[in-house]
């Protein structure tokens, strides 16, 4: 008797608990597919400890900001007219002289603190964000004075600083608009964001951000009430909760999952040129790299067409140092293309023949950020092992190579050769050129040339549109290209896939996304 | 009483000792591996001035032995320190360079800890449930059956568990279950239906351990003389199965039960964790790697050694009170 009940009870207890299992999944199953019209945004990266715009240049919290923030205009960055302009904040926009740009206010917008948006709100924003000890006042061309003329309209000043006026033309479109109240205090700035942007900014859950429509958006309300940001760090994680139903929308595919996610139904997938370039940069300030000739070998020693085919769907032929989607693209005439005769030639003339001589060059690269860098790098290794260089190809995952990125106080930085892409969500070249060209940044490869500098003094100093461009065209990006401080090897395209029910999304070539148009069908 | 006064004295003595080795082990590690926290801390255009100057002020240029010092105090006193990197209201965070960080706006470490603790207790109590589900029937019926088609399934249920990586069982389960048959959510967590499939992989790595264990330890003692003879003295076959062999089973399976499982838990919830966003100490401690988050690691570290020491001084105990002859 008490033997078989035992027996019984082992069986029984087993199928009671897979029952159980089977069970609550019923139960709970209808909890995670219901639909409401909450927009879950899977996103790869995530914001920092401050809300304050001007305290950080962290691509997924420009992401974020895209959001809540509204700006003067909005430049939509396509290929086919990367120069456009499109009003926002501002209704109209012109140059009065040299240093000065007037822009005309949208009337009747509200902050989401609802607060009315003036032209006090420009220039409280813009007088503290250039201030050159915010740290992202890199976006800025230089300091500037804004002058309030009346309620709706301000005056850009550039005359005291010494530079044109002109070179806020494009970067308006990327700099958020505070409201003058949260400037005038600075902890409340920090502590949540408010702008006028189509959706306000709830509550912070662990990995999680909420934010829900602005009944008061100047666009009108947006369809999508409530969007969550979910940091989900797992690429794999990502999609596999965009196949379940988790997830609507998800972005930094890796090529391979792009490809497959093409196929699936309920999923459609977005593919578009982004504002970044993917560049090697060699280390200008130490030999071998401090010879102009030893770099433009390597640049002929590497047949990109075969990194494009590895890189596949996320990436781009392009033969310039700035993206297509950038004011002054242009496919540069002379950018060093793969040639081993030239290569040999060149390194012969530098001195290091079939590369005798040369030192062990490394090669740094990020495994696990940017798409398949790992496999080019080693393809790239090969190529460069092929014309005679010693290469040493070390990979890193992100925090680390992070830290090897940039040059250290004393002006060098570690390794020879380094990959990094650079983004910013402007039209403007200069986000890209200063900081990488410029002698007194040069944050990556540490180029010292009288020559660059001269070039890019004068673009920047150019009084029209038209100008700028010839220069940039013709001047500035050739000569970029023949001292070769880096090489551009393709520009990033930026793969997405959302649920087939999600319509009217757009996306900037810099990562932000704009769902004021954006429907569940 | 004597007895288990002066054994937990003693072992706990000895583990305090051990978990003070490991966290030097990882301090010091942590502190010699490329990968600045800094760098993470005020992000990429960061000054080298204002680098050195974060860096001084949280004192990451003091000699190793000097932190670690300083750590060890403030850990006697319960304070774990705070993130580099997390707010407080719990998200990542990063790159904030917004001049001298103010480590007053970072989320405490034991509060991290505390709000992804639950989550992992659930999810490591599931999955012991789940394997205890599979390994015990099998187990039991392998041990039993020496030579027959069940000690045959035995071993091939644990040969095929184990040789499958919890990442990919992860990834196929959420694919199968959750993306193809909308049987379960998978991703995050809301409700306990998300506990169930990353459970169901943990029970999957840790079944075959216990499989081979039960099956072995039982089937040696059926072997052994007793279990003829207290059947030849009249005691039925299942009694001696559940009053004599499952005792004696009990020691060796205590054993690999805190020696083995606990550690292969501890590990296999973090890449579950990971895998299935899984809010716990596994994907804290994972991410808190990837951004360098020293104090998040170092007290995960701590803490995850202080508790395999406590299972294993509970084992030990436990087995001295099943089998009165074992003194450890």
């Amino acid at each position: 008797m008490m033997k078989t009940t035992r027996r019984k009870f082992l069986a029984g207890s087993t199928a009671v608990g897979i029952a159980g299992a089977i069970g609550t999944s019923a139960l709970f199953n209808k909890a995670f597919a219901q639909a409401s019209n909450t927009l879950i945004f899977a996103a790869a990266g995530t914001v920092t400890g401050s809300w304050d715009p001007s305290s950080h240049t962290v691509a997924p919290q420009i992401t974020a900001e895209g959001f809540v923030f509204g700006r003067l205009t909005r430049c939509p960055m396509t290929p086919d007219n990367p120069g456009e302009i499109l009003p926002d904040l501002a209704v109209s926009w012109s140059q009065l002289d040299e240093h000065t740009l007037e822009y005309k206010l949208r009337e009747g917008v509200t902050f989401h603190d609802g607060k009315p948006f003036t032209a006090r709100d420009v220039k409280a924003t813009y007088e503290y964000a250039s201030d050159p000890s915010r740290p992202a006042s890199a976006w800025y061309p230089g300091r500037v004075d804004v002058e309030v003329v009346d309620d709706h309209t301000v005056r850009l000043n550039t005359a005291k600083y010494g530079y044109p006026a002109l070179n806020f033309w494009y970067v308006v479109s990327f700099l958020p608009i505070l409201s003058a109240d949260d400037v005038a205090n600075p902890e409340t700035l920090k502590q949540r964001p408010n702008g006028t942007g189509a959706y306000q900014y709830v509550s912070t859950n662990g990995d999680q951000i909420n934010f829900q429509a602005f009944e008061n958006y100047h666009g009108g309300k947006p369809a999508i009430d409530n969007l969550v940001w979910a940091y989900v760090p797992d690429a794999n994680t990502r999609v596999l909760g965009l196949l379940n139903g988790q997830y609507h929308l998800t972005e930094r595919l890796e090529p391979e999952q792009y490809v497959s996610l093409s196929n699936e139904a309920g999923i459609k997938t977005d593919r578009s040129l982004s504002s970044e370039n993917k560049y090697l940069h060699f280390r200008c300030n130490k030999p071998p790299f401090d010879d102009v000739r030893v770099r433009l070998a390597v640049c002929h020693a590497i047949d990109r067409s075969q990194v494009l085919e590895v890189v596949g769907e996320a990436g781009q032929a392009s033969n310039c140092h700035i993206s297509p989607v950038k004011f002054g693209f242009t496919d540069v005439a002379g950018y060093p293309e793969y040639d081993p005769a030239k290569a040999q030639a060149l390194l012969a003339e530098a001195g290091y023949p079939n590369g005798q001589g040369l030192p062990e060059i490394e090669y740094i690269t990020s495994v696990g950020f940017y798409p398949k860098t790992r496999e080019y790098g080693e393809l790239i290794a090969a190529m460069l092992q092929e014309q005679g260089f010693p290469i040493k190809l070390t990979t890193l995952e992100p925090a680390a190579w992070e830290e090897q990125l940039y040059r250290r106080a004393d002006g060098q930085g570690p390794g020879h050769i380094i990959d990094v892409g650079w983004i910013t969500g402007s039209p403007e070249p200069d986000l890209v050129l200063r900081p990488n060209y410029y002698s007194q940044f040069a944050l990556v490869n540490g180029i010292s040339d009288a020559e660059i500098d001269a070039s890019l003094d004068k673009e920047r100093g150019a009084t029209t549109t038209e100008e700028r461009l010839t220069i940039l065209q013709t001047e500035t990006l050739p000569l970029i290209a023949a001292k070769a401080p880096s090489i551009s090897l393709f520009s990033s395209v930026f793969l997405r896939a959302m649920t087939d029910k999600l319509d009217g999304v757009f996306f900037f070539p810099n990562g932000p996304i704009d769902l004021t148009q954006a429907r569940f069908v | 009483m004597a007895f288990a006064i002066e054994f937990f004295l003693r072992r706990l003595s000895q583990g305090l000792l051990i978990v003070l080795l490991v966290a030097f082990v990882i301090f010091t590690l942590l502190r010699v591996a490329p990968g600045d926290p800094i760098r993470i801390i005020l992000g990429p255009m960061a000054t080298a001035t204002a680098m050195e100057e974060t860096a001084q002020k949280l004192g990451l240029r003091d000699p190793i032995p000097v932190q670690f010092g300083r750590f060890v105090l403030d850990v006697a006193q319960g304070d774990f320190g705070r993130s580099f990197i997390r707010g407080k209201q719990g998200g990542a965070s990063g790159g904030s360079q917004d001049g001298a960080m103010d480590m007053a706006d970072r989320a405490p470490v034991m509060g991290l800890i505390a709000t992804a603790l639950p989550y992992t207790l659930l999810l490591a109590g599931l999955g012991l449930v789940f394997s205890f589900l599979i390994a015990v029937p099998i187990g039991l019926a392998a041990g039993l059956n020496a030579g027959r088609w069940q000690q045959k399934l035995g071993l091939y249920v644990s040969s095929l568990f184990v040789s499958l990586p919890n990442i990919w069982v992860g990834v196929v389960l959420i694919y199968l279950l959750s993306a193809k048959s909308g049987l379960l959510p998978a991703i995050g967590y809301r409700n306990f239906a998300y506990a169930i499939i990353p459970a169901i992989v943990v029970a999957v790595e840790m079944s075959p351990v216990l499989i081979r264990a039960i099956a072995v330890s039982i089937a040696s003692n059926v072997q052994e003389a007793y279990f003829d003879i207290g059947q030849v003295r009249g005691i039925g076959r299942n009694r001696m199965i559940y009053r004599h062999v499952l005792r004696n089973a009990a020691v060796p399976l205590l054993n690999v039960f805190g020696a083995q499982m606990i550690g292969m838990l501890l590990g296999g919830l973090f890449v579950v964790e990971y895998i299935f966003s899984f809010p716990g100490i596994g994907l804290l401690t994972i991410n808190a790697v990837f951004q360098r988050d020293f104090p998040i690691i170092q007290a995960v570290a701590i803490l995850a050694s202080a508790v395999l020491v406590l299972i294993n001084i509970l084992v030990d105990f436990a087995s001295t009170t099943i089998d009165r002859r074992l003194k450890f």
